[in-house]
Parts: structure tokens; C-alpha cells; sequence
């Protein structure tokens, strides 16, 4: 991130960052005395994850800190209509993937990332699709021995899927 | 005499019909991970474990170290053909090499690579067995005081040469171990950050969290508009460089070689650092120096062979101490552990036979990407004419498969979303990635040495100030971390390593 001595005021994003990463320090740091510093034994199980708390938190009051005296400029933002189309249909399939099984499952949206936001063509988009969903799974079942899920409709699952 | 024996069993496993297939595979797949660019190793070997899940331990591993070093080998050649690093550590070669490239030397450069390549990874993969038998037995007299200490001092340095900020670098870290003790404590049993959910019981699927990371958000910061790039192979005639070409490469490739393994065996130094380090000793001691920048062969035989002879040299603290060197050893290192083989002076003692099976099997691997990557370079090169649209779904669908059969459950496909999303806010907020990895895998062995050596000592901290290897290990650690306020500066090159 480049220095930018313009800005007077550290980027919201950052501060943002800072805020969540502070408030999981004091998280872990409350936490972690609940599980037990010390016991008669020895070290507890909260000792080492009370250590990366207070690491955590101390090193979020140094950054913001820093920050404020010399502000960086806020990092260049994501394209957030991929963000939003790859993470949606990511969610979409995981929640699917057991009632769908993963061949119609994965040909759906392998269909969706080719024909609809990378407008291949349909020949081009439907062998990538069949080759990726399909063929997958036969390779991963038959010749991996990996089992990939198949579908929990009783239709779906007589036909193959 | 018996490391000899050892080796020579280790080939007779290597070498059977299966291995050989799965080093091939390997080689294949890690050339292709190297080629494409936005697929780093990290990712691409995370990726690919789940492939081998279902194999038997030597056969996996065999395969995964192939992908490990086919990377380095892949990268070369978008660094030559389109001026584009395939992976971090061929970055360097982009100058020279894209030179050589515009004034139609690409094959001579890519063959000098591939050969550099070869001899940089055989002569570490040579050291490695030279290393294995003494460094192994000086491991065995390693308690868990000095264990915990060299854990301290690899992590120091990672965190000392990631990126740009201390203070971001230990954020990384400390959030690597804290996801690393989500589930149930090692030593008392009870459940740690669960929130309450049995899936977590068994900690973070170390896979999905690394796919994640930096397969997933590497995929969601992709920039709008990217084009499939035009490139051409070269022609079979001109993949064999002139006698001028191999005389000014030859001291190049030793150089780098030394560069490499030197650099390979102190952790957190990374191939971009040895292949950056290697292209500065050419500028200084190349009789040809006022060369490079315009299509100096030195500047691609000296970086190349330097980063895979660090590649080759990092397994050997790997093998004989348990500590991963750099962020792909690290992920490597959890493929052994997932297949119940503990990295360290104990892997040559529990685990022999497997052990000299993959330090000959990198041997044959080497051979096998040499004799892969000049020929067939026309067949790499293709693979860069695929339509970004179709590699980018390719990619996700392997990230699928990948999260899902780790323990065949759709939780873990949840898992490695959701840290594709923290992958993409650290890389927002300028926050180094590879401190977390390497944190991720230490931490679990990192908080029983901890905890083990504070047992031993009945609760008294300065057990680790008593011995003296620990209180050396401690004290380096130390220095380390606090160099910045000593006013040590580090160079340009390694703040800037985007394998960082």
C-alpha cells in the first residue's frame, strides 16, 4: 500500500479491518480465561490462545496507531459483482449438493459461470459443463475412489445422479 | 555406507510402475499449476491433495513433492513467453528471459531454465541425502524446550520478511494459530472455540482454510477485463541453445545453485528471495553484467536454477527437524501429517522406507521434468490459449471437489468459502498471507512443545533460557522480531517478495 501523505484521515476499510481484528483479540483474550490459564498440572488450555489474543489485540492498537499518523490508502476494492456471483453460487451449490447430487448440481453452475457470466458458446459452455460435472464424477468415483454425492431425490438418484 | 543402501531401497520403491505414475501425474500437474497465472503452488498443492487422499502415504507424498517442484519448473515459461511470473519465483526471470524472448531466443532460454532447473534440484536433492542421516540423529536429541524455540525462530523469520508491516505480518501469524486451536485441546481434552458446533470438534479442515486463503480469494480479486493472452511457441529448432549460450550459463547455474540451497535451509526465506538474491550475485560477479536487462542468459539460468535448488534444499529442514521453510513446504507438511507421517528426525526412524522412497523419488522427478518440460514446451503453451471464463470455473470446480472430499461433508465446501472471503479482506487490507500458513501447521506442534517443556519444568519459564540451544534459538528469535527497532534494514527485494 502506497503512502499517501494527502489523506488526513486513515481509509474507513482499514479502520474497519482494525476494529474486527481488535475486537477477535478481546474475544480470544475473555475466552481463553474461561478455559483455564493454568492448572495444577501445568499449562491450561487457554494459555496459548490468551498469548495470540493479547498478540492479536496489541498489534491491532499498534496498527491503528500507526494509521493514524500516517494513513494508508485503502487497498483497490474487489470487483464486487464477481465477488457476489462466484461467493452466491458457491453457497447456492453447497446447500444443493445433497439434495441436487454433485453432477446436476455442479453442471448447473458450471453452466451458469460459462454461458451466463462468461459468455461461451453454447456448445463450448455444455462439453465444458458435461466434461466438469459428469466426468468428474466418474473419474473421482471409479477411478479415484473418491465418492462425490449423489442425489437425495429418489428420481434424481434412479436415473444416475 | 548405509545411507547408500538406504537410497539405493528407496529407488527400488520409487521406481515401481505406481510411483512412477504418480511422480508423472506430478510433474504434469504442477508444471500446469506453474503455468497458469493466479495459481500459486500454495493453492495449487492444497488443491491437489485431495487427490491423493485415497493413495498410500509414499505414493501421495510422491506425487504432491513432484507438483511441489513441477510448480517451479511451469513458472518459467509465462515468465519467458508473456512476461507474466507463473508463480512468484520466476518473477525475476521475466526481464531477461521476455528479452531473450523479443529477440527470438525464447526456446534457448526456456531450455537453460529447464536445465538449470535440473542441476540446482539434484544438487539439493544430493545435499538432502548427505543432510538426512546426521541432521535426523542431531533431532532426536532436540526436547520439546528447543523444539518450541526453532519453531519461534522459523516463524520470526517469516514474519520478519512478509511484506511490508511487522505489525500486519504478526496479525497473519497470530490468526494462523488461532485458527489452528479451534477444537479439541491436545492435552486436556476439552473443546476449544467450537461455539458449540461437533463439526468443529476436530479443529478447521486445514485444506479447505488453505484453498480458501489462497485458491478462493485469489479467484475474487481477480480485476474486470481480463484477456486470454495471445502467445507463441517456440520452434523445436530453437530450443537448443548456442556453445556461447551454455558456456556463459554454466557459472550462472552454479552460482544459483549455491544461492538456492544456502537460502533454502533457513525458514522463511522463500524461492522468490533465492531467485532475487541470485539475480543480484549475477549482476555483480557476471562477466556479462552490463548485459542483463536486454536478453542476458545469465539472468534466467542463474534465477532458475536458484529457485529450484531452494525448492529441493527447504525439504531438508522439513525432513530432518519437522520445521516447514516456507509457506508451500508448510502446506506439503500437512499432507504429511494427514497420512500419519510426522515430519522430523522421527520420520527416519518410524518411517524409513517412506522417507528414502520420496528423497529418491525427487531425484526421478527431476529427470522426469526435464525430459517433460523442453520438449512438450509447445503443449504448455497451449494451455495459456484457454479462455480465462472456463479456466476460472475448472479452477472452482477442483475447489469444490477439494473441500468436499476432505471429509466428505458439504460443511467443509461452507468452511473454504467463508475463508476465501477472510483471504480476500487480508489481501485488502495488505496483509500477508503466507505468516498464516505457516502458523496454521506449526501451531498445533508449536502449543504441545509449549506446553510439553512448561510440564517438564513444573511451570518455570526460564526452562527455555537454561538450555543452551533454546536460549540461543530464543534470543535469535528475539533479535529477529525486534530488528526493526534496532534499525536493520532490510533490502528492497525481500520487502517486495509477492510470494510473501
Amino acid at each position: 500500500m502506497t503512502q499517501s501523505p494527502a489523506r488526513a484521515r486513515p481509509a474507513r476499510s482499514v479502520l474497519a479491518g482494525i476494529a474486527a481484528f481488535g475486537a477477535l483479540g478481546a474475544y480470544v483474550l475473555v475466552s481463553s480465561v474461561s478455559l483455564g490459564l493454568w492448572t495444577s498440572l501445568g499449562p491450561g488450555p487457554g494459555l496459548f490462545p490468551f498469548a495470540m489474543g493479547a498478540v492479536l489485540a496489541s498489534m491491532s492498537v499498534l496498527w491503528l496507531l500507526q494509521e493514524l499518523k500516517r494513513p494508508s490508502a485503502a487497498g483497490e476494492g474487489a470487483d464486487g459483482g464477481l465477488v457476489l456471483a462466484v461467493v452466491g453460487s458457491l453457497v447456492l451449490l453447497a446447500a444443493l449438493l445433497d439434495l441436487l447430487g454433485f453432477q446436476l448440481g455442479m453442471f448447473l453452475f458450471l453452466m451458469y459461470h460459462l454461458k451466463i457470466r462468461g459468455k461461451r458458446g453454447w456448445l463450448s459452455a455444455l462439453l465444458t459443463a458435461l466434461a466438469g460435472s459428469v466426468g468428474a464424477f466418474y473419474a473421482f468415483n471409479y477411478g479415484l475412489n473418491v465418492a462425490l454425492p449423489v442425489s437425495s431425490i429418489p428420481v434424481l438418484n434412479l436415473i444416475g445422479l | 555406507m548405509d545411507t547408500l543402501n538406504e537410497l539405493l531401497g528407496g529407488f527400488a520403491t520409487a521406481m515401481t510402475w505406481q510411483n512412477l505414475i504418480f511422480a508423472f501425474l506430478g510433474c504434469l500437474l504442477g508444471t500446469i499449476i506453474g503455468v497458469l497465472p493466479g495459481v500459486g503452488p500454495v493453492a495449487g498443492v492444497a488443491l491437489l491433495i485431495p487427490l491423493t487422499l485415497n493413495l498410500d502415504p509414499a505414493g501421495s507424498i510422491i506425487m504432491l513433492c513432484a507438483i511441489f517442484y513441477g510448480t517451479q519448473y511451469g513458472g518459467t515459461i509465462t515468465s519467458v513467453l508473456l512476461n507474466t511470473p507463473g508463480e512468484a519465483s520466476s518473477a525475476i526471470t521475466t526481464i531477461d528471459g521476455y528479452a531473450m524472448t523479443k529477440i527470438g531466443r525464447a526456446g534457448a532460454a526456456l531450455t537453460l531454465a529447464a536445465v538449470g532447473s535440473f542441476i540446482g534440484g539434484t544438487v539439493a536433492t544430493i545435499g538432502l541425502v548427505a543432510a538426512a542421516k546426521p541432521l535426523g540423529e542431531l533431532g532426536l536429541l532436540v526436547g520439546p524446550p528447543e523444539f518450541f524455540a526453532l519453531m519461534v525462530v522459523g516463524i520470526s523469520l517469516l514474519v520478519a520478511l512478509a511484506g511490508k508491516s511487522m505489525v500486519k505480518a504478526l496479525i497473519s501469524g497470530a490468526l494462523g494459530l488461532l485458527i489452528s486451536m479451534v477444537g479439541i485441546d491436545p492435552v486436556a481434552g476439552a473443546p476449544r472455540f467450537t461455539f458449540g458446533m461437533d463439526r468443529l470438534l476436530d479443529g478447521v479442515s486445514f485444506v479447505a482454510v488453505i484453498v480458501g486463503v489462497f485458491g478462493l480469494s485469489e479467484i475474487l480479486s481477480y480485476r474486470k477485463n481480463a484477456e486470454t493472452p495471445l502467445v507463441h511457441a517456440p520452434g523445436f529448432r530453437s530450443l537448443f541453445p548456442s556453445r556461447t549460450e551454455w558456456r556463459r550459463s554454466a557459472p550462472a547455474m552454479a552460482r544459483g545453485t549455491g544461492v538456492g540451497f544456502g537460502l533454502g535451509l533457513i525458514p522463511g526465506m522463500t524461492g522468490s528471495v533465492s531467485s532475487l538474491l541470485s539475480y543480484a550475485s549475477e549482476k555483480k560477479f557476471s562477466h556479462f553484467r552490463h548485459e542483463l536487462g536486454r536478453g542476458a542468459v545469465e539472468g534466467v539460468a542463474g534465477p532458475e536454477t536458484a529457485n529450484n535448488a531452494h525448492a529441493n534444499a527447504a525439504l531438508i529442514p522439513l525432513f530432518t527437524l519437522g520445521i516447514p521453510a516456507s509457506p508451500t513446504i508448510a502446506v506439503l507438511m500437512g499432507a504429511f501429517l494427514q497420512q500419519g507421517l510426522t515430519p522430523g528426525p522421527s520420520l527416519f526412524t518410524e518411517h524409513s522406507e517412506i522417507a528414502w522412497a520420496i528423497i529418491a523419488s525427487l531425484f526421478i522427478g527431476n529427470v522426469l521434468l526435464l525430459l517433460l518440460n523442453v520438449p512438450l514446451v509447445g503443449l504448455w503453451t497451449s494451455i495459456l490459449r484457454v479462455p480465462t471464463p472456463i479456466l476460472t470455473a475448472l479452477i472452482l470446480l477442483f475447489m469444490v471437489i477439494g473441500a468436499y472430499t476432505i471429509n466428505f461433508s458439504v460443511f467443509d465446501v461452507f468452511v473454504m468459502i467463508g475463508f476465501g472471503l477472510l483471504g480476500l479482506a487480508l489481501r485488502n487490507l495488505d496483509i500477508p498471507l503466507a505468516p498464516m500458513v505457516l502458523t496454521l501447521v506449526l501451531g498445533p506442534l508449536m502449543e504441545r512443545s509449549l506446553r510439553e517443556s512448561l510440564e517438564i519444568s513444573q511451570g518455570d519459564f526460564s526452562v527455555f533460557l537454561n538450555r543452551p540451544i533454546s536460549a540461543v534459538l530464543i534470543a535469535l528469535g528475539v533479535l529477529i522480531i525486534c530488528s526493526p527497532l534496532l534499525k536493520f534494514r532490510k533490502p528492497k527485494a525481500l520487502t517486495e517478495d509477492p510470494e510473501a
